[in-house]
């Protein structure tokens, strides 16, 4: 797979080559593969990136450390301040900033929250790809909600630039746990409808099971991560494994399945939004309704020299990002490790020897987000 | 008999799946319908930056550049001079670009009078790019046209029927629960 | 500095046809659905009873003015199938709209009514396109081929008692002819635009196609042996004390899911699967021939349903209240009997579309050759074999 171009096999008339995007409904944006087809089977893919690049990290050079947090929001756009705590963890541990216990868990309950309008963006689109129309609109409902109470509290509903060096930036809204626990109890309704339509599908199981299958050795080898690695059996969570934030004084579990098939990934990601939903009950609970947000921060970030790596579990896997500090009031180097960049890499793999219509399917369950991929 | 079973299965799951669907047409639609009824946006919903100005018309902005140094996208331009008479600065020139901006409140979370505020106007369609570089009268006439605006310090403040502009009610304030809940605690005992 | 100019009121707010989209109105939009049917009714009435009668009355009912009256029938026929597609493209659209919680059109006409037309009017003003690379001739042909094969099962569907164009004694092997008509057009329509996405589509229509027919002629089959005769208005006769859906059940389930198949309909919409091949075989198709795919698309669903009603449950058949069976008052209400039925089978299909994903086209085909053939023969053995001890 080092070429760059698909050219046509000499002599090889049955092949035929399709440029598979960038403009095309099912690749979640802007991603083009390159694909022969032999009738309806892929025997070679070539993916293809960059159609979104913007220089975000060359640009976070140029920017003071607040700053910087509002770019982070800009990577994967579904899932709005997941982006922004890694980098905040980072500069917070070179700089020895104390987080109040409740600045923790109002950042983890948003963590949670945007899993949850992720993963709905996922089903929708998901089952989009497959061909049923009506679940897109019914999760894009839901996200509404999160987005509301998003909304109520930090000013925006996409990117909320809500995190800060030492807490959140300003105090949850009166009404954000009531409305946070009213929507739990919709979402728990709205799950039953869920399974229903998804999981309990024969047509879904026709189209997953079996489909795309990633094996252990593989995911491991290639740096797959997130619900993707934990369809193929490894259980491996950066909120268990290096846990951050409030994440210790929560009960949950990883949710593994040894297929490592598109259905897996479906199911695994179910079970994610059932694990969300039960960490957000507890922290509803756990979480002082008064309290500081937003612990001790000097005026001037000035981290010093030295480099630090964070990473947090997003919705799509594993994001990291390492800081290089010079000392200055910017950093040296910010580079992002994103889940979803790392995720596509499987698709050549997945892809060659499937059915066409299975690429799709395939790909809707990777979800990727082209904002991260492409930074 | 399995598969007679698998068939039973997927005409159960079939079935669910649809009564599922059906179910949804004796629910209200939750469409807002916009351009004939305004969405009601929360205080704090960052939807453009406005410049207020002090009730006598007088400028609030100190010109201090604060806004100016947060800003990420670095969208703001300030000109200043030192005032002739007295202290501080006067402007000359205070522009934002909001077809650039990345409405991140970066500025209103830095601004020391609360100045520069976040506004619920987010019409802002237009045919000309050139018309949302918006200068210091813009910014001005958004505020004036603002029925309410927030920024961190002063939280949400209105402006009254006679022009005055005061602060909103606690219970127009988003955050700060403690604040919120400590004077109804003292109520209570 | 120079102040930009900010108006009074610079956002665009558009007028409304006197519709107040915070007051629910029920009752208007089954009004407007109301006087869709009640127009299909009258076009049913005026086609199969108004032009005979009319003919008769001149005394034009032999020769060329019989040969007349069937252009003017047809013509109305056109104008029905016209009614159709835009009946039924608001009915679908009202439909998800109320599933998926939201409204569909509502801003032409109340409640939406007239949006489709106005929907008609754009498409006609549109350019046609032709693209660089495609095959110019059967280009052209293919959405008219598709249209043609829709539009000539019309000829023996029966809408009341004596109510049909031809009532031939080879109706259903006619039925055959036409319907595999309709694939052709999608075949060379997709062949024929000069885009793989479009080739890819014809290509699987052409091998849903050669899937599902033998099914469907299988279980035309089993039909026309239970009622001993391949005439539609004889199907239907037979059909007077016990509707065919309960002996025939397994046909039955079959004849639904070949119809979802013939239809290019979710579950098995392959050729135009617009997440996988955008629009598939139509993909480079604008104006007019979009509408006319459209068109036969929307007739198609119509008259599949409606096609199911005559073979299974029992046609035009419903009770008179004491009306002389061929006059006209029985004809318009077994006419509207017909049309009632359809109308449920149509709102079911709608309701599939409306839940289901999309199957993998080799799927579909496994599906056909190893289950749906030898379960149609099956049918057909039990249906010849129940008519031998029961008749």
């Amino acid at each position: 797979m080092s070429t760059m171009s698909l050219e046509p096999v000499r002599g090889r008339t049955d092949e035929m080559i399709v440029n598979m995007g960038p403009q095309h409904p099912a690749t979640h944006g802007v991603l083009r593969v390159v694909l022969g087809l032999e009738g309806e089977r892929i025997t070679r893919a070539v993916p293809h990136i960059g159609y979104l690049h913007r220089n975000h990290e060359k640009i976070e050079e140029a920017r003071s450390y607040p700053q910087v947090i509002a770019y982070t929001d800009r990577m994967d756009y579904v899932s709005g301040t997941q982006n922004e705590l890694p980098f905040v963890l980072a500069v917070e541990d070179m700089l020895g900033i104390e987080v109040p216990d409740r600045a923790k868990k109002i950042r983890t309950m948003f963590f949670e929250l945007y899993r949850l309008a992720s993963h709905l963006v996922w089903m929708g689109t998901a089952m989009l790809d497959l061909g049923a129309i009506s679940p897109f609109l019914y999760t894009f409902w839901d996200r509404e909600i999160i987005l509301g109470i998003v909304e109520k509290t930090a000013g925006a509903r996409m990117l909320p630039n809500y995190y800060t060096f030492g807490g959140v930036r300003r105090d949850v809204h009166p009404d954000f746990f009531k409305d946070t626990a009213d929507f739990l109890d919709h979402m728990e309704r709205r799950m039953v409808d869920y399974e229903h339509l998804v999981l309990e599908s024969p047509v879904v199981h026709a189209r997953t099971i079996g489909v795309g299958v990633l094996s252990k050795e593989r995911a491991i080898a290639r740096g797959v991560s997130g619900p993707v690695l934990r369809a193929s059996g490894v259980a491996y969570d950066v909120r268990k494994a290096f846990p951050y934030d409030a994440y210790p004084d929560v009960e949950f579990e990883i949710p593994t399945s040894p297929d490592g098939d598109t259905y897996a990934r479906f199911w695994v990601r179910f079970q994610e939004m059932y694990q969300s939903i039960r960490i957000l009950r507890q922290l509803v609970e756990l979480t002082p309704k008064t309290g500081p947000h937003k612990g001790k921060a000097p005026a001037r970030i000035k981290p010093p020299a030295g480099e630090r790596y964070r990473a947090v579990e997003n919705s799509r896997g594993e994001l990291g990002v390492l800081v290089v500090s010079d000392g200055t009031d910017k950093p040296y180097r910010v580079k992002h490790r994103g889940a979803a960049f790392s995720n596509l890499q499987i698709v050549p793999d997945l892809f060659v020897g499937a059915k066409f219509s299975d690429s799709i399917a395939i790909l809707s369950s990777l979800d990727p987000v082209f904002g991260e991929i492409d930074r | 008999m399995s598969l007679l079973q698998e068939v039973w299965q997927a005409v159960k799951a079939i079935g669910t799946g649809m009564a599922t669907v059906h179910k949804r047409v004796y629910e209200d639609a939750p469409t807002e319908f916009y351009p004939y009824v305004k969405p009601d946006l929360p205080p704090v919903s960052v939807q453009s930056l406005a410049l207020v100005e002090n009730e006598d018309g007088s400028e609030r902005c100190i010109v201090c550049l604060q806004c100016e140094r947060a800003c990420p996208a670095q969208v703001i331009t300030i000109e200043r001079h030192r005032n002739p008479e007295g202290k501080g600065f006067l402007i000359d020139r205070f522009d934002i670009d909001l077809v650039n901006c990345m409405y991140c409140a970066a500025c209103v979370e830095a601004c020391p009078v609360s100045s520069i505020v976040t506004i619920q106007d987010f019409e802002m369609s237009t045919y000309d790019l050139q018309t949302l570089k918006a200068d210091i009268d813009f910014l001005h006439e958004q505020a004036r046209r603002a029925r309410q605006w927030y920024s961190p310090k002063f939280g949400v403040e209105l402006r009254t029927e006679d022009g005055r502009i005061e602060k909103a009610p606690p219970e127009m304030q988003p955050g700060g629960l403690a604040e919120l809940l400590k004077p109804a605690e003292e109520v209570d005992s | 500095m120079n102040p930009i100019p900010i108006p009074e009121d610079r956002h665009f707010r558009p007028r409304l046809l006197g519709y107040d989209p915070q007051k629910s109105r029920p009752w208007l939009e089954r009004l407007v659905y109301s006087a869709y049917v009640f127009v299909f009714w009258l076009i049913v009435i005026g086609t199969y009873a108004g032009v005979p009668a009319l003919f008769e009355a001149l005394g034009w009912n032999a020769g060329w003015g019989f040969v007349l009256m069937r252009a003017l029938q047809v013509v109305l026929l056109f104008l029905l199938s016209a009614v159709i597609a835009l009946l039924l493209i608001l009915v679908l659209r009202k439909y998800l709209g109320k599933v998926q919680e939201r409204y569909g059109p509502m801003h032409y006409g109340p409640a939406g009514g007239i949006q489709t037309v106005f929907d008609a009017l754009k498409l006609l003003a549109k350019e046609d396109f032709v693209p660089a690379a495609a095959d110019v001739l059967t280009f052209r042909l293919a959405p008219a081929v598709t249209f043609v094969a829709s539009f000539a099962m019309f000829a023996v569907v029966p809408f009341a008692s004596g109510w049909v164009l031809a009532d031939t004694n080879v109706g259903l092997i006619y039925l055959i002819a036409v319907s595999t008509l309709s694939a052709y057009g999608v075949l060379l329509g997709g062949v024929s635009s000069g885009n793989k996405w479009a080739l890819i589509g014809a290509l699987r229509a052409g091998a849903q196609m050669v899937s599902y027919e033998i099914p469907l002629a299988l279980v035309f089959l089993t039909v026309a042996v239970w009622a001993g005769s391949l005439s539609l208005g004889r199907i239907v006769d037979a059909q007077l004390g016990l509707w065919n859906v309960l002996p025939l059940a397994l046909s039955f389930v079959l004849y639904v899911i070949a119809s979802l198949a013939e239809l290019k309909h979710i579950p098995f919409d392959f050729p135009e699967a617009e997440s996988e091949l955008i629009a598939g075989y139509n993909v480079e198709y604008s104006g007019m021939s979009f509408a006319f795919f459209f068109l036969a698309e929307f007739v198609e669903l119509f008259l599949l349903p409606a096609l199911i009603v005559v073979f299974f449950f029992g046609g035009w058949h419903g009770p008179l209240f004491g009306l002389e069976p061929g006059s006209l008052a029985a004809g318009a209400l077994e006419s509207l009997y017909f049309t009632v039925k359809t109308a449920v089978w149509v709102w079911i299909f709608l309701w599939i579309r409306a839940t289901l994903p999309r199957y993998r086209d080799d799927q579909l085909m496994e599906f056909a050759w190893k289950a749906m053939i030898p379960l149609a023969l099956f049918g057909l053995v039990l249906a010849a074999y129940l008519r031998l001890i029961w008749r």
